[in-house]
């Protein structure tokens, strides 16, 4: 068992991506309404067991600072607070938010899920659990343990689910010889496969997650002071659909993704700090798709890297100039 | 950034401040005492930006870079036009302040694409502007004819605009040279006293504004004018 999913289970809604960074969505009489929450702060509770090498004060030690990380994002506006331990179950329709351990060794290949009880009129989020798969070995060692799974990064990426984030394409992967994938680099912790064993960068966002959240959640200045990019990718004149789109911004050095939503190949990419960014296109092919979209969106995998060919300015609140770019089959 | 400007700022009230005292100096040569007005234009070298690589984090124990592509900035060469007033505080000394206005493209040679795409060159061009005062000393004793060459030295305010014009990026700027003067026209009395051609070529530093790497970069130029003393 080489290869460990975060998967975001989104149950009892109809979820399509909606924005960049994918975040989750209801479709209700024709209109689109993100997955959020209203209620601020969001209550959560810790399951009162723990899992081998965990006890159940580290795991809620452990989702605490996972939470106070999303929290700290300066350009976001939500909060959290522990409301207690509970003897309940993840995915218990009870209006409760648990996250804690459970054993599922038919889930090989998923290291944790969120799952959701929504408002399918308002989109408000009523609940979301968390579960993390305790047939893996985890780890709360703050250097983390080579043998095993930082439990803090892969609740990181789980609250970004928790929160409405769908997943994002910023990474490198491998195919393996025996099958599945093998991450070589991400640039988002929503990127939905994760690191290995003892790898605990991704207790820290990345410009991607915090531009995600920032975007759902916005606080005071987010909107007036970044930038948005919206635009096309075209191949033979129509539009493609799933095409990853990336902007770099070289001042910074910072990547921030986002995705062609629908058959005119139109994207947009908010929460961009002003100035110069290089804007690249790629297909969707470091992950299963159904890590993104629907099985039954036909995403468009045969298309070469290709990039913008000016530099876009992101302004400071509101949209650049249209970006359109023509991809060439492979 | 503000910090930055705010050193620039007192540094050009200085520079006024020293003219000042180098016209009490030479208090006793009053006919000289002209405002020359200085119009011209010409080329401002490019200089680059720095290579930046738009990474990922590796998938390692230890943090890691991992290369997606990389990009190379620089801004071209482009051509640049300047206003400047000059107070003459005797034959020696005099100080300067103006205006000088570009259109540099800021270029990114974007190679070594993880998946293999072609490099490319992608572009903007920016509007620029230098705001800067200088002191400028003449060299009479080296005169060759009515040739006088002359150095100069000063700082100012760097001013860049995005394309679209909604981005602005601030800096400073820092710049010595050398030149000479052609007057046409010398007089003690009445409106014009002076006016002639004026070329230069200048070494400029510029710290802050467009970069990537935040590294101080040089520029060189050289620009001609025509000159008319009030």
């Amino acid at each position: 068992m080489k290869r460990w999913l975060c998967a975001a289970m989104a149950v009892l809604v109809f979820a399509q991506p909606l924005d960049a960074y994918l975040q989750f969505s209801v479709m209700r009489a024709g209109q689109t309404r993100a997955l959020k929450w209203q209620r601020i702060p969001v209550r959560w509770h810790a399951a009162d067991r723990g899992a081998a090498g965990v006890s159940a004060s580290e795991f809620q030690a452990t989702m605490a600072r996972a939470f106070g990380t999303w929290e700290a994002v300066p350009t976001a506006s939500i909060a959290f607070q522990f409301a207690g331990f509970s003897g309940a179950e993840p995915f218990d329709d009870d209006g409760v938010s648990v996250l804690g351990f459970q054993d599922q060794p038919d889930m090989e290949r998923v290291l944790g899920a969120t799952g959701f009880l929504v408002d399918t009129v308002t989109g408000d989020i009523v609940e979301a659990d968390i579960f993390f798969n305790s047939a893996f070995p985890w780890s709360t060692s703050a250097a983390g343990d080579p043998n095993r799974f930082d439990l803090e990064s892969v609740a990181v990426h789980e609250i970004g689910h928790f929160l409405g984030l769908g997943h994002s394409a910023l990474g490198e992967t491998e195919v393996r010889p025996e099958g599945g994938r093998r991450v070589l680099a991400s640039g988002a912790v929503m990127f939905p496969i994760s690191f290995g064993r003892g790898v605990t960068h991704d207790r820290t966002l990345q410009p991607d997650d915090i531009a995600g959240v920032s975007d759902l959640y916005p606080d005071g200045d987010f909107r007036s002071q970044t930038g948005i990019a919206r635009g096309r990718v075209t191949r033979n004149g129509g539009g493609v659909l799933g095409a990853h789109v990336v902007a770099f911004n070289p001042e910074r050095g910072e990547l921030v993704g986002g995705f062609t939503l629908n058959n005119d190949g139109e994207f947009e990419i908010a929460g961009l700090q002003p100035g110069p960014h290089i804007i690249r296109v790629e297909p969707l092919d470091d992950a299963d798709v159904e890590s993104f979209f629907s099985a039954r969106n036909p995403i468009d995998l045969g298309f070469l890297v290709t990039f913008f060919n000016r530099l876009f300015i992101a302004p400071s609140g509101g949209q650049g100039e249209t970006v359109t770019v023509a991809v060439r089959p492979k | 950034m503000t910090r930055g400007i705010a050193r620039t700022v007192v540094l050009v009230v200085m520079l006024v401040f020293v003219g000042r005292e180098a016209s009490a100096q030479t208090g006793s040569t009053p006919s000289i005492r002209w405002v020359e007005i200085d119009l011209g234009g010409g080329f401002l070298s490019g200089a680059p930006l720095g290579t930046v690589d738009a990474n990922l984090r590796a998938n390692e124990r230890t943090a890691q870079p991992y290369r997606m592509f990389t990009a190379d900035h620089r801004f071209e060469r482009s051509r640049q036009f300047h206003a400047r007033a000059r107070r003459l505080f005797g034959e020696r000394w005099g100080v300067e302040g103006g205006v000088t206005i570009g259109h540099p493209v800021l270029r990114a040679d974007v190679s070594a694409d993880v998946e293999g795409a072609p490099g490319l060159a992608i572009s903007e061009t920016v509007d620029q502007y230098f705001f800067d005062a200088a002191v400028v000393m003449a060299f009479e004793e080296l005169s060759l004819g009515r040739l006088v060459p002359f150095a100069t030295g000063g700082a100012g305010y760097l001013r860049q605009l995005h394309e679209g014009q909604t981005v602005i990026e601030h800096g400073q700027l820092f710049q010595a040279g050398a030149g000479v003067r052609y007057p046409f026209v010398s007089r003690a009395a009445g409106l014009v006293r002076t006016a002639g051609l004026r070329g230069d070529v200048r070494g400029y530093v510029l710290r802050g504004g467009v970069s990537v790497d935040a590294r101080p970069r040089p520029h060189m130029a050289i620009s001609g004018g025509v000159f008319v003393g009030f």
